[in-house]
């Protein structure tokens, strides 16, 4: 009998389902299924690609140990996405304090452009400015910034991940937003000029 | 994705439609437009792509994969090496048990032996009949001497018969 290869892709449940029973492969499909988006957004908090590519096979492997720990009646990525941040917040915690000394020397200031001059903007100087400025952010609020402003995660989605309130959600962004502004208007003036046009 | 043009029209403060953000996050020609419209989506124009770790995704699976293995070889040794509950109670147990038999049999070693001597002075003064018995195996069944006396004392009604034996030559470790 030839096999038909019709058989439609299994959700995330399923695969969970399979792993539980000891299913290796459907492991690897999720693992493969989900790189992009855990990796994505530990690169986008973390802000490095190595320590990202660490944390994000780190999560994988707690995904492993836990997965019987997994309550079928919520999404998976709000499961998965509570353990890339749980796991990404303790690392910025800790480099953060690690760091500390070193980061204030590499901050990248541009403080000698002329800040009536106009900008053309790039988007590989944004990723570079985001970089600079969202250091100042607490490792929650930078976590809450991304998984909205890139990821586009709505407020009730965020909060659910991280088990807070909505307005808990909306609070840190609101904050996060304030001190990004003040941050490039100190040091990247060129930039800040746009908020100021639009007014 | 959407034209440029159809870009410029649609595109509002605030926005969150997923068409307009893909298009802001390709498009390099309106992201000085979307600025000038809405300088909050600054930051909004870095996300959305596909991030790839350092060395691909094949790759990054196999390490993970690698890794998953080689915990699992370690969780299938690990119940050879841990002692249940039940185990551990048990040893717990037989340990106790040891000990408690060792005090006995040491205290019943080292237990005080009524000295001849005394007894016989205990003899002299008190009546025999408030003897206690102290042993309940005879240890001599019969004895034959010249120069021994040999004291019964008087029978309580009991089973025991308490027998006192003097003699010189009777050897120090009966």
């Amino acid at each position: 009998m030839i096999p038909t290869n019709d058989s439609p892709e299994p959700d995330d449940r399923q695969l969970v389902e399979q792993v539980r029973h000891g299913d290796e492969g459907a492991f690897e499909t999720l693992v493969r299924r989900k790189t992009s988006k855990v990796y994505g957004l530990c690169y986008r908090v973390i802000g490095n690609s190595e320590d990202a590519k660490d944390i994000s096979q780190l999560v994988f492997i707690k995904l492993w140990e836990n997965i019987e720990k997994y309550d079928a009646q919520y999404a998976f990525d709000t499961w998965l996405y509570r353990m890339v941040t749980n796991v990404a917040i303790d690392f910025m915690r800790n480099k953060h304090s690690r760091d500390n000394a070193v980061n204030s020397t590499l901050r990248l200031v541009k403080t000698s452009v002329d800040p009536e001059q106009t900008v053309t903007v790039q988007r590989k100087e944004v990723e570079a400015v985001f970089n600079a400025v969202s250091d100042v952010l607490s490792p929650k609020q930078k976590t809450i910034f991304v998984m909205s402003e890139m990821e586009d995660l709505r407020s009730s989605e965020i909060a659910k991940i991280l088990g807070c309130q909505e307005s808990t959600v909306r609070n840190h962004l609101f904050n996060a937003r304030k001190v990004m502004q003040q941050q490039l208007k100190r040091r990247f003036p060129e930039y800040a000029r746009l908020w100021e046009e639009s007014r | 994705m959407m034209t440029c043009r159809s870009f410029r029209e649609k595109l509002q403060p605030g926005t969150s439609e997923p068409e307009l953000l893909d298009h802001l996050r390709h498009c390099d020609a309106c992201l000085d437009f979307a600025m000038s419209v809405d300088p909050d989506l600054f930051f909004r124009s870095i996300g959305g792509e596909e991030v790839v770790p350092p060395g691909g995704v094949d790759a990054f699976v196999g390490d993970v994969m690698s890794q998953v293995r080689v915990r699992q070889a370690e969780t299938s040794l690990a119940p050879h090496r841990t002692v249940s509950v039940w185990q551990r109670l048990a040893i717990a147990a037989t340990v106790a048990a040891a000990v408690t038999g060792a005090t006995l049999a040491y205290r019943f070693e080292h237990r005080p032996v009524t000295h001849p001597a005394s007894a016989m002075s205990v003899a002299a003064t008190t009546p025999a009949a408030h003897f206690a018995p102290t042993a309940t195996k005879s240890f001599v069944e019969t004895y034959s001497s010249h120069d021994a006396t040999i004291v019964e004392m008087p029978n309580d009604g009991s089973d025991t018969k308490v027998v006192m034996i003097f003699d010189d030559k009777l050897p120090a470790d009966l």
